[in-house]
Order: C-alpha cells, then structure tokens, then sequence
C-alpha cells in the first residue's frame, strides 16, 4: 500500500518539474511545449513497455504487478502531461484532433479496463462456479447434454411429454449458447427471473413425479445461468484489451510521426 | 447382483516373480531363520511376508540401489555380494541421474525468446543417448548405473556392506529422505522388503525390532529430541533417559493416496471415522504424542460430525497440557480431543513418567506464561474461525509447501501466469489455472512441492527428486522413463505425461510398439529461471501466492 502513495508522489513531483521547467523556458523565451512533448513521449513510451514486459515473462524485469501499478500511475501522468502539453482540453487541426482523440480514448479503454477488473473478479467468485473461459462451450454442451437427458427419463418413466414440450419451445433456446450477454454485464437479474418463470408457468401442469424432473432442469438452467455469467464477464475482461492495444499502437504510430512532423516543419 | 470377492492385502504382492521355492531358500538365510515364525498370527504368517512384501533384486556392477534424499518405501537386506554406501559428502548430483540446477544467466534467459518452439514439448533426442541407464525387463525395473565405479571408490569416503547387512529401514518406517547413497560394487542379490512387511516384522519379531529401534536410537532419536524445543534444557545424559523411554509408533498407511482417493468423494465425518486412531477423546493421557514425521488430525466432536481444531506436523506435539495438569493434581484429566492419522504418520509417544522427571520438574521453576503454550485456545473457535482450516485438512494441501493459490477475488482470468509458464516451459504450461475453491480462494492444479512427496516414492531412477538446496521437487528429463509412476502416485493430479517431440516437431515414439515417448510433467518452481516462479512474477493483479501450509495460518492468507 506504501509502494502506491511513493508512486503517486513521484509522479507527482515528475509532473511539478516538468510544469516548472516549461514555465520557466517560457520565461526565457525557450521552447516549453518541446519539453512537455519530450515529457509526454518518454511517459507513453512508458506505458507501452507494459506490454513488451509481458512477452518477456523469463527476465527479471521486476513483477508484473509493479508494473501494472506503474502503468496505471503512469497512465494518469501521461493525460496530465497532454493537457499541459496542449494547453487546452481540445487541440486545432485535423491531425492533431485524430491524435487527441486516440489518446483520450486509449486512456478511457483503460480507465473502464481498470475498472471491470477490479469489479468483475468479486462478482465472479461469488457466483460461486469456476470456469475457464475456454471450457464454456464444452461445459454448456454438458449442460444441455444432461437436461436432455433429463427429458427422456421424464417422459420414459412418467409417459407424459409436457416438460418435454415446453423444454423444446422455450429453455431449448436458454441451453443453446450462453445468453443474458447485455444483461449479465450489468449484473442483472434477467437470466434468474427468465428461469424461474419458465419453470412456474409449467408446474401447474405437472404432477409430483415430473416436478421432481422439473428441479432438475431448473438446477441445470440455474447452473448454465452462472456459467453464462462467466463467459460475459469473461469476455469483457478479455475483449476490452482488444480496444485498448490497437489504439495504444495507434497512438504511439502517431507520436512518431508528430515527432518527425515537429522536429521537420517547425524547429 | 454384482458380487466381488472380499480384497485381502496381498492380492497384489510386492513381485509375482516370489515363488515357494525362492521364499523356502530365503527361510535358510540366517537373518531370517532367526525369526520365531511362531510369533506371528496365522492371518499375516512370516512366509506371507517373504512371499508378498519382499522381493529378490540383481544388481549388476555400479548400479545404485538407493539415492541420498530420495524417499523409498523399501528396506534391503544384502543376499550375496558387496555393496558400497557413500559417506559425507556423497555423490554429485549428476552422478546420481539428477538434474543440477544452474540459475540462467540474462543472455541466457534472454535467448529463451527466441530459442523457444511454437511446437509444444520439444527436446534434442540426442541428448537421451548417453544416459546412465540399464533398461530392465520393464519400465518400472530401469536402473540407474555408476559408469565408473574404480574413479567413484578413488574419490569418494565409502563404507562396504556384505551379505547379511540390513539397510533402508529408518528412511522407509519414518518417510524420511534417504541419508546416503548405495551402490553395488560386485554383482549383487538384495532381498527388498517393502514398508508393509518390514512393519509386520519389526512388529512380531523381537529381533528385528530391537535392531531397527536401536539403530533408530542410535543414529536419530537423539538428535530429533534435543532439536525440540521442549527438551532443549536437557543434557546429554538425561535426553539419552527420554529417549530410552520413547516409543515408536507408525499409524496409517504409508501409500495412504490410494486410500485418499478412493476417500475423495466421502463426507468429512466419514473420512474421519476411517483415520487411524492414535489417542481418543476422553482417554487417560499415558504420554506425550510427538510427531516426527507425517500429519495427524486434531478433532473434536461437534454435532453429528467432527469439528477439526489444528493439525499436527513434523517436529509438533499434544499432551503436554493434560499431563501438566494431571501432574499439578487435577483429578480426571482426560484428552479433550481425538487425534487420529492423516495418512501415513510416525509418533514417538514419551511416556508420562519421563515427561514429568524431565520436563515437568523443569517447568515448576518457571513461570506459568513461559512454559508450553496452552491448547485452550483451540476449544475457543467457532466453526466459521476454523473452516479454513478444516478444509485444508480435508483435502490434504496441508502437505503443500509451495501451494499455488490464486486470491479470485483478484484474478482477473487473463491467463498471463499460464502464458508465462509456457513461455518458460517448452510451449506446455506446467498447471492448470484451475483446482478446488473456498471462500475467494482456489488452490490451482499445479505441483505443491509436498512435505511428504508420495510422488517421489517408487520412480524407478530417481529422475523425480527433492533439490536438496531449495527443497523443490523436480523431474530430470533425461533420465525419466515415462513410467508414469510419479503422475499415478500423486494425490492432487498434478503431474502429467506429455508426449515429446523432436527438434523438428515430429512425435518421438518407440521403435519397437511405435507408441509415443512419455516424459512426466510438473512445475518446478521455474528452477534455473532467474525470475522465480514465473507464474507469481507475470500477475499483474498479485493474485497468485506460492503458499507453505506449514506456515499458511499464520499470516498467507492475509490480504496484502
């Protein structure tokens, strides 16, 4: 916990530096927005090393975890860093707009990134199932495998096709795929109430002995419900680093060529 | 209806090659035609023994019959011929068909970027070529062989052990690591007892038990008892008096993952009402329990079940406070608790008389809050304080040293631990990020790095073995054999066979059935890598923790 509010500091002091030394080279008629600039391309080049350390599992490059405290200080710096940059929230001209807007929206896809996996990892684990995400498919099969199981003993034993009429009218589709995705997202409650209503509006029509098989598929579908739950938050925790990186390259394909721009036309 | 003849222990005996024949020829040998066969109870008779719990081995010239740290369940009695141990400091570890672990330079760890195969599980086959192996007729007779036994001898302080000579037996009784290492000089014939016969034979031979326990008391008890704490103050005569006291006791069985698995799928009070009983609640406490090696449960009853207050390790005690009380003149002191084996566990049971001469006697001149700590606190958890523990009980990672626990309250399944096990595993993670859960934890499928590694007992060329400098439990590849004995053994599955592929990513299978070469799997704790296990080092969320259970209630599990 200490180790955060040292970063913090430091990050802190960096910013009040560079602030300094570019209110000073303004004084005296320097360049400060080259040394903001400069500033600003060392704090993303930075943040980029994130993701070579992560190919690099077998260095001592310090633990991930420390990095991934460092990006993320590193990332707020980086947005302190642009808007002293420009001077304003908002630059003129299109290529530099293109730029901010990358910018801002890499530093967003890691905000919200931040944020799912502090949020989405407490609400996993207390759906009380685990899964891999690579087995949810397989795992979904085996559900559906056993309710349909569950069907032909139902009608083998009690002769009566209802659980199995319904099932092929309604639930078939809940056990086809995982479903709920927006839902589940949100934490919602969709998926449970959709369940259990489809298993109250066919209990009056059943008798003791195929309610009995009714509790099964319930349980079955209660079941799938959670494991669709991990297969969207799964996929969030896994999908939003398919925005955040091509926009961080982008944006890093963009200062180089501001750099070059910069460094040509203008000094 | 089904039906299934009763099992009896030895429907499956120790060697089908032991006839009546060999066992009547064994029966001459002086060691064994000084047992008074008539000690022994009709159901376990001593040819039964010979017949099912032991077995002949030939030994050719420079093979090792055991290896300094490896755990055996075997003790050797020398037929014919000579074999050598090895004295301090004992045999490289190259010699003995071990890996040496060498930690990468950065150039080193570096190359494995590129050096690094999109093919999973490739190996130089060149490298198998010359190793020191003699295949027996089976996978699971392969030996292990000094290739030169003169330059060995010149080199190296050795002891020769003749025909007649016993040896083997404290390692195998105690589940403790070999001390030293054994070789044959001349061809050799040994007769190899099993754990389960040599129990049998310390138990109904008055001969064989003076002789074990003396060499126990001997080389071991000493040491063992002035290394606790509770003894410390004694001197050398007064330990020696404890330890002529000191009964031994082996409670379980030693190969007790079998029973374990088989247990699995049980509810806790019936496992429990299955474990061995060393002391029940409410019997009189006739001595202090000392455990040297395995674990023991510590329960009470609670309900229609047992409720699990502590469990018992190596170097731990009870009774002490029971029999301090009685000793103070509280009448009616019973134990509180019913301790019973976890497994396989070894006692030394220090009757109440010498702990009261020794020990007691000692704590009268001290004050009450310095002497051993009271128990009382145990009886004061609720079942929510202690479920934690219970559950680490009930499924065994107590034995984890290094157990992979990933705080999912943290983990955000991004896999990085699993890429970055990969990455420095020949493309083929060494665990699976998955395993059983309580509460927020999950205890992944990865190797534990056991205190008590039943995996490391029956590898027929030692290739799975304890590093003895960082206590890891690793696998040489070049000289493992695919047996598959090690990934059978282990209770937790967490060892698995790969199929290897050459250098050009073709499958290597054996010439002779054109089945595929096997090579056992496990996590090594990234030995040689210069990170430490790769696994902790890549999580960006610090959720993977390497736990040593030993030490896991007293801090692990708190949130850092």
């Amino acid at each position: 916990m200490m180790r955060i509010w040292i970063y913090i500091f430091l990050a802190i002091l960096f910013f009040l530096f560079i602030g300094f030394w570019a209110s000073q080279a303004e004084q005296f008629l320097g360049k400060p927005s080259q040394i903001t600039g400069w500033a600003l391309f060392a704090s993303v080049s930075f943040l980029a090393l994130f993701s070579v350390r992560k190919r690099l599992p077998f260095l001592s490059l310090a633990p991930a975890s420390r990095w991934f405290l460092l990006h993320t200080i590193g990332g707020f710096l980086a947005l302190s860093l642009f808007w002293l940059h420009m001077g304003s929230l908002w630059p003129v001209g299109l290529g530099d707009e293109v730029m901010a807007g990358l910018f801002y929206a890499v530093t967003l896809s890691g905000i919200i990134g931040l944020f799912l996996e502090k949020l989405y990892p407490h609400y996993l684990t207390r759906s009380g199932v685990e899964c891999i995400y690579e087995r949810i498919p397989n795992e979904i099969f085996e559900i559906r495998s056993n309710a349909e199981e569950v069907l032909l003993k139902c009608a083998e034993e009690t002769g009566s096709d209802t659980l199995g009429q319904h099932y092929l009218e309604t639930l078939h589709w809940f056990f086809q795929r995982p479903r709920f995705f927006l839902n589940h997202a949100f934490m919602g409650q969709s998926a449970q109430h959709w369940v259990r209503h489809q298993c109250q509006i066919l209990e009056r029509y059943l008798d003791e002995k195929e309610r009995e098989y009714l509790k099964q598929i319930f349980a079955l579908a209660d079941y799938k419900r959670k494991i669709d739950f991990h297969y969207t938050a799964q996929r969030i925790l896994k999908g939003w680093l398919l925005i955040h990186l091509p926009i961080s390259v982008g944006v890093m394909a963009l200062t180089l060529w501001h750099l070059i721009v910069v460094h040509v036309y203008f000094l | 209806m089904a039906t299934l003849s009763r099992p009896k222990r030895w429907d499956t005996p120790f060697s089908p090659d032991m006839t009546d024949e060999e066992v009547q020829r064994l029966c001459e040998i002086k060691e064994i035609a000084a047992i008074d066969k008539d000690k022994f109870p009709a159901s376990t008779p001593l040819e039964g023994i010979l017949k099912n719990d032991c077995r002949t081995v030939r030994y050719e010239v420079g093979d090792i019959v055991i290896r300094e740290g490896d755990y055996g369940n075997s003790a050797f009695l020398i037929l014919s011929g000579d074999l050598r141990v090895v004295l301090s400091p004992g045999l490289p570890d190259e010699m003995l068909g071990r890996t040496k672990i060498r930690k990468k330079s950065f150039l080193e760890a570096l190359s494995q970027l590129w050096k690094k195969s999109i093919i999973p599980e490739v190996r130089d086959t060149e490298r198998y070529r010359d190793r020191s192996l003699r295949k027996g007729s089976d996978s699971g007779t392969a030996q292990v062989f000094l290739q030169d036994v003169p330059a060995v001898l010149d080199s190296n302080k050795t002891a020769v052990l003749g025909a007649g000579a016993l040896f083997g037996e404290l390692a195998a009784l105690g589940r403790l690591p070999r001390t030293s290492s054994v070789f044959a000089e001349t061809q050799a014939t040994v007769l190899e007892i099993r754990w389960q016969g040599l129990r049998e034979l310390r138990k109904f031979d008055e001969g064989w038990r003076d002789a074990i326990d003396k060499r126990y008391r001997e080389n071991a008890l000493n040491a063992y008892l002035s290394a606790t704490q509770l003894f410390s103050h004694l001197d050398d005569d007064n330990l020696q008096a404890v330890a002529d006291s000191a009964l031994f006791e082996t409670h379980g069985k030693f190969d007790w993952h079998v029973t374990y698995n088989k247990m699995k799928d049980m509810d806790n009070a019936s496992i429990i009402e299955e474990e061995p009983v060393i002391a029940r609640e409410g019997d009189y406490p006739d001595g202090l329990l000392m455990i040297r090696a395995g674990f023991a449960r510590v329960s009470v009853k609670k309900g229609n079940g047992r409720q699990t207050l502590t469990y018992l390790k190596a170097g731990d005690y009870y009774g002490d406070d029971e029999l301090y009380r009685a000793w103070k003149g509280e009448e009616n002191v019973a134990l509180k608790v019913t301790i019973t084996a976890l497994g396989y566990v070894d006692v030394l049971r220090v009757p109440s008389n010498s702990i009261e001469e020794y020990l007691f006697s000692h704590w009268a001149t001290r004050k009450k809050e310095d002497i051993a700590p009271m128990k009382m606190e145990l009886f004061d958890q609720t079942l929510a304080d202690g479920a934690l523990r219970e559950w680490t009980v009930q499924e065994r990672f107590i034995n984890g040293t290094q157990t992979m626990m990933i705080n999912l309250d943290r983990c955000v399944r991004c896999d990085d631990c699993v890429r970055a096990c990969s990455d420095t595993h020949q493309g083929n993670p060494r665990f699976i990020r998955h395993g059983k859960t309580f509460d927020h934890w999950m205890v992944a499928n990865a190797c534990m790095h056991c205190a008590d590694p039943v995996c490391m007992i029956g590898c027929p060329t030692g290739a799975i073995h304890r590093d003895l400098s960082g206590g890891m439990v690793i696998i040489n590849d070049d000289t493992c054999i695919g047996c598959e004995t090690c990934a059978n053994s282990c209770p937790y599955s967490n060892i698995r066979m790969a199929e290897i592929r050459d250098t050009t990513g073709r499958l290597v299978v054996d010439p002779e059935n054109q089945k595929p070469i096997l090579k056992a799997t496990k996590c090594d704790l990234c030995a040689g890598q210069r990170t430490g296990p790769a696994c902790v080092f890549a999580c960006p969320h610090d959720a993977v923790k390497r736990v040593d259970f030993r030490e896991a209630f007293s801090g692990a599990f708190e949130e850092n």
